[in-house]
């Protein structure tokens, strides 16, 4: 299985996943092949999303300094 | 016959007369002004006072006519304070004009109407032609007195809301018929010099004359051509000069004109930090959008999908086990049955049962099973019943007759 190159694309492919898991047609060999790829493309979803989450966390501490320094010099 | 004098005696005698006479030394004169011109050089203004029927030169130097709020024109009815004398070297019979008014503020308010009425009709005033004042300017240009108050006003307001903001002063003579000319040159200067964002004519307070310069046509024309957004600040609230109207803002004092030309920084500050805020806040709810997103997939194929696929599938396998189990079941009993049947078919056919009953089985001495017809006279042989084994000899063998048998 391939990583996606984004979040959306995790997300459209999750979606895709759930949608052949709920076909009848499936056969179980399959599903437990879509629930593991399912489970990695969770992770990396997860894994941007807490990246991202983390990053803001650093913008918002720069971005506080610099609000913080500017009203100091008002 | 008297003696004989000089012309010069002449002049200083006549002079003297005058200037010992205490009404002609400080007196107030009505007239029309005719013949106005300015040295260029000195700055001094020569012109005559007229009525119907009588006329009189006058000097006003230029010390006097700094101080004039109004360009005198030709035919402007004007009153003059002023010193009745004689010029000595010409022998010229003069007025030296300390003050001058315009004569009822009647003919000079006519005067501003019809200017008034001629620049609206040109356009002048139109709102169209109004700029927008820059949001965040970096230089304004000022015109206006470099020792008046207006300036100081206009330096306070903007260090407090916006320090950051350059000044370009362009000094002027705000009063006196001069100060029009300059004010006009100073809103081109700066126009054209291109370095600033916006420009402020302004001037402090003061009397209605004082400001009447800013009346001027020339101020207009040249706040009218100027690219750059003006903002005037002509005297106070009550002022209302042509500068005004042609003006792209009108402040109503010199410190309101300078917070109309700067935004306030704290203001700035607290708008970029709602700003600030609200991206924040936007950003985090995206990021919460995609857990969401995410936790519902994670629900789904934790809680739900799989697992139901493997439930269906162990129902399935369950369901085909029970089956078979079944089968298998029915086929063992189907067997033991059968296998009951033969046992008791067997053991029905069983020879020894048969002994029990009373018959016997013939032997021969090589252990065979035979029946009498096989044997011999002489023979020995074995009988054997159910529970006990007798060696004997034939005597015999008969066959039987049927009919003969006894029953």
């Amino acid at each position: 299985m391939k990583a996606p190159k984004s979040f959306e694309e995790g997300m459209e492919r999750l979606n895709d996943i759930l949608t052949r898991m709920q076909s009848e047609e499936t056969s179980l060999a399959d599903s437990v092949k879509l629930y593991a790829e399912a489970a990695s493309l969770m992770e990396y979803c997860h894994t941007v999303l807490e990246k991202t989450s983390l990053k803001m966390e650093e913008i918002d501490a720069k971005l506080a300094q610099t609000m913080q320094a500017a009203e100091e010099e008002n | 016959m008297a003696e004989v004098i000089s012309v010069s005696e002449l002049n200083r005698y006549v002079k003297r007369l005058f200037d010992t006479n205490d009404l002609l030394f400080d007196l107030a004169l009505r007239g029309e002004i005719a013949n106005f011109v300015q040295n260029a050089r000195s700055g001094h203004c020569y012109f005559s006072l007229r009525d119907e029927e009588s006329s009189v030169k006058a000097v006003m130097f230029r010390s006097d006519a700094r101080r004039l709020a109004f360009r005198p024109e030709e035919g402007m009815r004007v009153v003059v304070r002023c010193r009745a004398t004689l010029y000595e070297r010409d022998g010229a019979f003069q007025v030296y004009v300390n003050e001058m008014f315009p004569d009822g503020i009647g003919a000079a308010q006519l005067a501003l109407e019809q200017l008034k009425a001629k620049l609206n009709a040109e356009g002048l005033f139109d709102t169209a032609h109004k700029k927008l004042l820059p949001r965040y300017p970096e230089c304004i240009g000022i015109v206006t007195s470099k020792t008046g108050a207006a300036l100081q006003d206009i330096r306070n307001v903007i260090r407090r809301r916006m320090p950051s903001v350059r000044l370009l002063l362009c000094p002027v003579t705000v009063q006196g018929f001069e100060a029009a000319e300059q004010v006009a040159a100073a809103i081109r200067t700066l126009d054209a010099s291109g370095k600033v964002d916006e420009i402020i004519v302004a001037r402090g307070g003061g009397s209605r004359e004082d400001l009447w310069v800013f009346n001027a046509e020339v101020i207009a024309r040249a706040a009218f051509a100027c690219q750059t957004p003006l903002i005037s600040a002509i005297g106070h609230e009550i002022d209302y000069t042509i500068l005004d109207f042609v003006a792209d803002q009108r402040a109503p004092t010199p410190s309101a004109a300078a917070e109309l030309a700067v935004p306030d920084r704290a203001e700035l500050l607290r708008t970029l930090q709602d700003l600030q805020q609200n991206i924040c806040k936007n950003m985090q709810k995206r990021l919460d959008l995609c857990y969401n997103g995410l936790e519902q997939y994670n629900y789904a194929l934790e809680q739900g999908l799989p697992h139901r696929t493997l439930q269906r599938s162990e129902a399935q396998l369950q369901a085909v086990r029970q089956a078979i189990c079944t089968q298998m079941t029915s086929r063992k009993t189907l067997c033991t049955q059968q296998l009951h049947h033969a046992a008791a078919l067997a053991a029905s056919l069983n020879p020894y049962q048969v002994l029990a009953r009373g018959y016997a089985m013939i032997r021969t001495p090589d252990d065979r099973i035979c029946t009498v017809g096989q044997l011999y006279p002489g023979e020995t042989i074995r009988l054997r019943d159910a529970l006990h084994c007798a060696e004997c000899r034939v005597e015999t063998v008969e066959e039987i007759n049927e009919s003969t048998q006894e029953l």
